[in-house]
């Protein structure tokens, strides 16, 4: 598959508060491929934002280079391709739903307010868009941005912080319409510290903390290595003792015994010899590792600030 | 071309909606309304007095509204992210500033045209005239504030490419006096025979590089008929054209700091 984003170096540079300078975004190397949803997480003042504004040609980077669709950073006609919805996002209150999305259609010089309304029926407002955007909730508000951000049938969308600040209803609505930008085939770049959000709906991220990138990935490999915990009674210890398993510890419950062990161990290598001792097994809890846990690993080993 | 008329006309749309506008723009149109029983007129000139009176309060105010509106126009953009959402559609940075630029010229058009109709009508209610003529004399200063405005806009817009507000502020307003009270001085001192060279020079230097205000002063030969202007027409296009070339000027400059900075 092409790549929708690459970086190869790609360097930001601000003086700092004392002296020299300070990299906040520093030799980035990102790969996004068409057609996935792709998280850049990192906590805050990790350099999402700034990298993100780098793609879009609104800052420029200090060194280094990088190509969205294929094309180098800057190019007017990419614009064409792509949208970009901020951090934080403002739109101008007195307008209308309808009238926003008019705005900024007569940017691409599309004028169809069929074509409007219908995007406002899929983000679910059209029964709101004669109301003005001071009337709208943070979600309704968060909602018209993404359907201002539909107006050119985008290949590739960036998604700055798309649920910050929003109540988890207004989450859903919005993880609901990015899951069904990937199936309509575009890309979605999300940049994100709402990991559980994340974790639901990107197939690849990268890790980004002080302007490094400290893991990237596929979801489901970087997310390797979680646990599993088997706890069973009527078995002597020495029988889990035997079985030799690596990486493993067994404790001595009230109910039983319990076995926790890496999750590339074959539990039912387990549960066989348990039965066939006519012990019983209670349960098996896999203790999957969540984006969190490796999130927190990454970022205080590498000694940042959160 | 379509995107830059989308800009102007969604910065029409705020600006007639920023409070402390409307307010100055009321308190404009107040002081006109009341002008005509203001006591202080004396009987002799009064039809004088009351012109320069309502001219100055229509110019002063446009003025306060011009520097204010412009001012934060930009930082505003950048300030509430709007920018980001328009930047990263197919718009270059130098529609943007036109567009802005354009947005803020029609406010202005908008707010001073109010202003003129009010104090015509308030002129003519005092009169009681059936003199259109003299009503439409009176038209002409406003027209050439317009362009005053304008060109103050445009040094506003011009600055805020790379000025902090506040410093921009004062730049503005500091290069608007100048321009209005010390170019006639800055002109006898360059034409004076006596004057030091070095003196001569700067002063030829200020009256050439900063946008001479006075030009649309126009206020004094329009109610003194001694002072009258010597061939009117070409005077009022004269200026207009030196404004029109100023401000194309100021504005490509300012495209060209705003294309390189960071936003
Ligand atoms: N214009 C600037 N000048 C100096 N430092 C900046 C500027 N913009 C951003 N930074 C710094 O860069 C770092 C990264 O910021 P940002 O990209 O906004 O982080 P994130 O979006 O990951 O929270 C922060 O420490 C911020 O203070
Ligand atoms: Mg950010």
């Amino acid at each position: 598959m092409a790549a929708a984003i690459e970086t190869k170096q790609l360097t930001k540079s601000y003086k700092a508060r004392q002296a020299g300078t300070i990299n906040v975004v520093d030799h980035l190397d990102l790969h996004v491929e068409e057609g996935e949803i792709f998280g850049f997480l990192g906590p805050n003042g990790a350099g999402k934002t700034t990298t993100i504004k780098m793609l879009l040609g609104i800052i420029y980077p200090t060194s280094g280079e990088g190509f969205v669709l294929g094309k180098e950073i800057g190019d007017m006609d990419v614009h064409r391709l792509i949208s970009y919805l901020p951090e934080r996002p403002y739109y101008y209150e007195h307008m209308t739903g309808l009238e926003l999305l008019k705005f900024y259609g007569s940017l691409f010089g599309i004028t169809d307010k069929a074509k409007f309304i219908a995007l406002l029926e899929k983000v679910n407002l059209h029964r709101d868009m004669t109301k003005t955007i001071s009337q709208y909730s943070k979600g309704m508000q968060q909602r018209v941005g993404l359907a201002q951000s539909l107006l050119n049938d985008p290949k590739l969308l960036f998604l700055d912080e798309p649920t910050g600040g929003l109540d988890p209803i207004a989450h859903r609505e919005i993880r609901d319409l990015i899951l069904s930008f990937r199936d309509e085939g575009r890309t979605v770049f999300i940049s994100s510290h709402e990991l559980s959000e994340v974790e639901l709906i990107c197939d690849r991220v990268a890790i980004i903390n002080k302007g490094v990138i400290a893991r990237q990935g596929k979801l489901t490999e970087l997310l390797k290595g979680g646990r599993i915990e088997i706890t069973a009674e009527g078995v002597p210890e020495s029988l889990l003792k035997n079985l030799n398993l690596p990486d493993s510890n067994l404790r001595v419950l009230a109910s039983g015994l319990m076995l926790d062990m890496p999750e590339e161990n074959d539990p039912n290598g387990v549960i066989d010899a348990i039965r066939s001792q006519k012990g019983r097994v209670i349960s098996v809890v896999p203790r999957r590792k969540r984006l969190e846990d490796l999130f927190v690993e990454t970022v205080t080993v590498k000694g940042g600030k959160s | 071309m379509k995107a830059i008329f989308a800009i102007a006309s969604t910065t029409v749309g705020e600006a007639i909606r920023r409070k402390v506008l409307l307010i100055i723009l009321l308190i404009g149109v107040l002081f006109i309304v009341v002008a005509p029983g203001l006591g202080i007129l004396s009987a002799r000139s009064e039809t004088t007095v009351l012109k320069s009176f309502m001219l100055g309060v229509t110019q002063g105010v446009s003025a306060i509204i011009a520097v204010i509106l412009t001012v934060y126009m930009i930082p505003n953009e950048i300030e509430r992210r709007t920018i980001y959402t328009i930047l990263s559609k197919p718009v270059q940075r130098w529609q943007f500033l036109v567009g802005k630029y354009l947005g803020a010229v029609m406010s202005l058009l908008l707010m001073m045209a109010m202003m003129s109709a009010v104090m015509a009508l308030m002129f003519f209610l005092q009169q009681q005239s059936k003199n259109a003529a003299e009503i439409a004399e009176l038209l002409k200063g406003p027209m050439m504030y317009f362009v005053q405005m304008s060109l103050l806009a445009a040094v506003a817009i011009f600055f805020s490419t790379f000025v902090a507000p506040l410093v921009n502020f004062f730049l503005t307003v500091g290069v608007f006096l100048v321009g209005v009270f010390f170019n006639p001085l800055f002109q006898s001192l360059q034409d004076n025979q006596n004057t030091a060279t070095l003196v001569k020079k700067a002063a030829w230097a200020v009256n050439t590089f900063l946008p001479n205000f006075a030009n649309y002063n126009v206020q004094n030969p329009l109610i003194n008929q001694n002072s009258a202007i010597q061939n009117e027409g070409r005077y009022y296009l004269g200026i207009t054209v030196y404004g029109v070339v100023y401000i194309c000027i100021l504005l490509i400059l300012g495209i060209l700091i705003f294309d390189r900075r960071e936003v």
